[in-house]
């Protein structure tokens, strides 16, 4: 899954991607309602052009837009109305058809060119009557043109209600995900009230996308207004899965008590928290190497009688590591596997990290050993891990074994275990050897030139450096 | 640790990763032994790098010491044999020249 984070020492690596594991929790809830996007999407947005093939002979599948003028559009669209009517091919009668001829140009136009283009085919192709998702198109299309205002959102919305299509909940997500897509949150946010205002507030979908947006893209305070003025002026609340993204970002951003306040507030609003929510804390506790409230909130969890899952547990064994705790995390793995949860190679991984930052690579080759004897595969990750803590204890045969393996593996080298490697192999005077490295790291593509040049200049000025004050042999 | 503490000098100090990278006018001889009248100070140690690799220059007894060929002696002050650790040192000579 994740990475190794570059360093081990504690303090050195904020956003460990090893962490990506106890964030997914807080993902998965949000990817359960994507398939339903998707659903209301996919007919809506990518009007399969494979559709018209069913007719004898197929009419061209579509149109292919070069200029965004649109009188070059609209002679285009002509000859293929003639085309095809002198040819006796039938157009499809699909509105799909058409949708997909305005959506490719769409891409490439104004919005107020798409819309006259709607309005010659209707003109020159009567049987042609637009729906639903043709007023998507033009929608989506006015939330991502460049407007300091919403006039022309509006227009299409107008455009929209004029044909019989009031907006309604499909029509608000797609623009706010359209406007989110072109950075105006903003806007999005206006939307939404003026929407809520016409009787048509946004599903519950919709809502934790914006949350979700404005978490990583603005500040706390804007979230929690935001949150505020939804609950003042739409009469929408936050529910669990709202609350799990907020404390999700607050976690990263290495803000507990925000956290703290949050699992308040949710409690009040008489939610029961998760698993995933308490993963997500778990998560929090482990990015400050809190080891003791790691456990506690495992403990807590089980006093709630929330079941836990195999990113608790990874979590947890990492967490404990990380706060070098890991006799205890490696009492754990014995009781995942009884409740089912088989360690994985992020579990062992994080083992290792902790045995390594304990000065203890050899227990950590030993537990590789004992994970690839479990029918576990270690990844690149497990594999950068020991190669940083055996070059740290200085092991450099065992490191230059581990390399071999790797390089047979293909496997990308992190900067962290790039560099410690390259200053042990220099320190034994193994110079040839760290320019092998440093042609493995490039040719991998896992740093790019300047960054392994770099290092590489300067371990071999601190070797020159050392040899002239006659530290190094 | 080390990588984190490059990173920020390198961001702290935008020259250095410049003078690495930069194109520049190279003096006569090294014009003659890369082919180009330009390139950077990477560029450059990447070709001598790859020039030691491909003449299989290296001392076959001690890897780290390089036999330098006629060639590679006009890029090298002529020296007949460097050593590995000098390379990047060697080959900055030039540029830090010419960046004066």
């Amino acid at each position: 899954m994740g990475k190794i984070p570059p360093s081990f020492k504690g303090s050195q690596f904020p956003k460990s991607t090893l962490l990506k594991t106890p964030q997914s929790p807080s993902q998965t809830p949000l990817l359960t309602q994507k398939p339903q996007h998707f659903l209301k999407k996919i007919p809506n947005k990518r009007p399969s052009k494979s559709q018209p093939t069913p007719h004898p002979p197929p009419p061209p599948p579509s149109l292919t837009f070069t200029t965004p003028l649109l009188s070059d559009a609209k002679s285009l669209f002509n000859s293929l109305i003639t085309a095809t009517t002198t040819n006796k091919h039938t157009i499809p009668s699909d509105p799909r058809f058409f949708n997909s001829i305005l959506q490719s140009y769409s891409a490439i136009s104004s919005p107020h060119d798409s819309i006259s283009l709607l309005n010659h085919m209707i003109k020159t192709h009567p049987p042609f009557c637009p729906n639903k998702s043709t007023f998507h198109i033009f929608l989506s299309q006015s939330c991502k043109s460049p407007d300091p205002t919403l006039s022309t959102v509006h227009q299409a919305l107008n455009l929209m209600t004029s044909h019989g299509f009031p907006p309604d909940k499909i029509a608000a997500d797609i623009a706010v995900r359209s406007l989110c897509s072109a950075d105006r949150a903003e806007h999005a946010i206006e939307l939404i009230k003026e929407l809520s205002l016409k009787n048509c507030s946004p599903d519950t979908y919709t809502y934790n996308f914006l949350t979700k947006y404005l978490c990583k893209n603005r500040t706390v305070s804007a979230v929690n207004g935001f949150i505020r003025d939804m609950r003042e002026f739409c009469n929408i609340k936050p529910n669990l899965v709202t609350y799990t993204i907020m404390i999700d970002n607050v976690c990263n951003g290495k803000n507990l008590r925000e956290a703290t306040r949050l699992l308040g507030v949710l409690a009040e609003e008489g939610f029961k928290p998760d698993c995933y929510v308490y993963n997500t804390i778990m998560k929090g506790h482990c990015m400050l190497s809190q080891g003791g409230e790691v456990l506690s909130v495992f403990k807590k969890m089980q006093e709630d009688g929330v079941e836990p899952d195999m990113v608790t547990y990874n979590t947890l064994i990492y967490g404990l590591s990380k706060a070098g705790r890991v006799k205890q995390a490696k009492s754990f793995l014995n009781v995942m596997a009884e409740m089912g949860h088989f360690p994985d190679a992020v579990t062992y991984t994080s083992l290792m990290n902790g045995m390594c930052r304990e000065g203890n690579a050899v227990g950590a080759m030993a537990l590789l050993e004992e994970m690839e004897a479990k029918g576990c595969s270690p990844n690149s990750c497990s594999y950068n891990t020991l190669l940083h803590g055996l070059s740290k204890e200085r092991l450099l045969d065992k490191a230059i074994e581990l390399f071999g393996l790797m390089k047979a593996g293909g496997m990308e080298l992190e900067t962290g275990s790039y560099g410690t490697f390259l200053r042990a192999l220099c320190k034994k005077g193994k110079v040839a050897e760290a320019y092998e490295v440093f042609d493995y790291a490039v040719e991998s593509k896992s740093l790019n030139e300047v960054a392994a040049y770099t290092t590489l200049e300067t371990t071999l000025k601190w070797l020159l450096k050392a040899k002239e004050q006659g530290l190094v042999v | 640790m080390l990588p984190q503490r490059m990173k920020k000098a390198i961001t702290d100090n935008p020259k250095k990763l410049a003078n690495l990278i930069d194109l520049v006018n190279l003096p006569s001889t090294l014009r003659e032994f890369m082919g180009q009248s330009q390139t950077s100070r990477l560029g450059c140690f990447m070709r001598v790098w790859s020039y030691i690799k491909e003449n299989n220059l290296q001392d076959p007894n001690n890897k780290n010491v390089v036999n330098c060929d006629e060639k590679l002696k006009t890029v090298l002050l002529g020296k007949p044999q460097i050593e590995l650790a000098e390379l990047p040192m060697l080959v900055k000579l030039h540029f830090s020249k010419a960046s004066k």
